[in-house]
């Protein structure tokens, strides 16, 4: 997993990026699709967004304040941590 | 033949149960203890379902002796409820949905209370009391929960439960104001008046006080109901609903109507996953199915939000 953190010197927001392997495209696909349905429950102030490619799950944040940025990245890990413990006791994902 | 696993933990209990055509093949649960007259909070909550969630899902399957392929349908609670618990639960509902290559279907609460107590009960077309911790209503009219009072009292098992065994101590009866408008109840006050006056009293009073006051309030706008619909039935679910005074209460009501009481015991009135299985079922076995990107979690949603595709 790599992440990445700075302030974009254009906008001045925080940016926050995470790298998320997976064994496979469906897999990551999977995580995706399944973190992705709720919305961030602040209006405002933040933005998240996750994409797929090949087998690595990316997830980038742009935020105003550190704060609100903490708070979003500590509970998508968390999220993460349980689809992939999920994915580890219920998985492998059935031959489509 | 339609087998549903369905996924709840919009509250402190975390229930994950399986149906198949009518039948609860499993049904386990856990609660999320707090020490009495401390609520549960959104992030203890969503932690002690964290824990515990991905055990319980392994046996609801073993104690159905099912695998994963003979299920049709995963459901779970889209809400009403507590933000951060509802999002765990989802989560691995929507996993696990995916990984076995089966429909998800995102279910109302309290469509699954009342789903559930038809089932159990075999009632035909009744009046529904529902009245939980969080959720009190008759038929689909909302009020404030219950839980204001009751929330002060133990939640292991359940405070319906628990002031049930307090006020067998008590023999005294104590008035307490009673609000009725309608078929609106209104329970503020009650909360102010007992913690005002509570010193007056040795304590087995008040939860006599509570019950008999709480109770008429709710046995008289479900009768005011009944007579509106012109219903001979009554249906009581929820948390609250497996307390055995107000079963009695209503017993009464149904009794000089000449109607018929319905009423489920604490395995199916409070929380748990069969009750989401079983809405599921009538649900999907109805055409309906929740697309991944619409399945995200609501923290208010009102009953009569959902379209009933199931029941003419």
């Amino acid at each position: 997993m790599a992440a990445d953190g700075e302030t974009n010197p254009e906008t001045g927001k925080l940016e926050f990026s995470l790298d998320v392997p997976f064994p496979s495209s469906r897999e990551a696909t999977i995580a995706l699709r399944s973190l992705s349905p709720d919305r961030e429950p602040r209006r405002g102030g933040i933005s998240k967004h996750l994409s797929v490619s090949g087998s690595t799950l990316s997830v980038r944040w742009s935020a105003d304040e550190a704060r609100i940025l903490r708070v979003s990245v500590n509970s998508f890990l968390d999220h993460l941590s349980l689809v992939i413990e999920t994915m580890e006791m219920f998985g492998p994902p059935v031959a489509l | 033949m339609t087998v549903v696993i369905g996924f709840e933990g919009s509250a402190n209990k975390i229930g994950i149960g399986i149906i198949k055509d009518g039948e609860v093949l499993s049904n386990p649960r856990r609660t999320y203890i707090t020490p009495p007259g401390q609520g549960f909070m959104p992030s203890d909550t969503a932690r002690h379902h964290r824990a515990v969630v991905l055990t319980v899902l392994q046996e609801a399957l073993e104690q159905a002796g099912l695998k994963p392929a003979d299920v049709d349908c995963v459901a779970y609670t889209k809400g009403p409820g507590m933000g951060a618990p509802l999002v765990t639960v989802a989560l691995v509902a929507r996993t696990v949905a995916q990984l076995w290559g089966k429909p998800l279907l995102g279910v109302n609460h309290c469509i699954g209370h009342i789903e559930m107590g038809r089932l159990i009960t075999k009632a035909n077309n009744p009046t529904v009391l529902y009245v939980s911790g969080g959720n009190t209503q008759v038929g689909y009219r909302l009020h404030r929960a219950a839980w204001q009072l009751f929330g002060q009292i133990s939640n292991d098992p359940s405070p319906g439960y628990n002031i049930e065994q307090m006020a067998k101590k008590g023999t005294q009866y104590v008035e307490l104001p009673y609000t009725v408008k309608g078929m609106d109840v209104s329970f503020s006050g009650i909360l102010s008046y007992i913690e005002i006056t509570q010193h007056c009293y040795n304590g087995d009073e008040l939860p006599v006080a509570l019950q008999e006051t709480v109770f008429s309030m709710l046995v008289e706008i479900t009768e005011r109901a009944m007579a509106h619909c012109g219903s001979q039935e009554v249906l009581i679910v929820g948390g609250v609903g497996c307390n055995l005074r107000l079963q009695e209460m209503m017993g009464v009501m149904c009794k000089e109507r000449g109607a018929k009481l319905f009423a489920t015991d604490e395995r199916f009135c409070i929380d748990n996953g069969a009750m989401i299985a079983q809405a599921g079922w009538e649900m999907f076995r109805s055409g309906q199915v929740t697309e991944l990107e619409d399945s995200w979690i609501t923290q208010r949603y009102r009953t009569d939000e959902v379209e009933v595709t199931w029941r003419d």
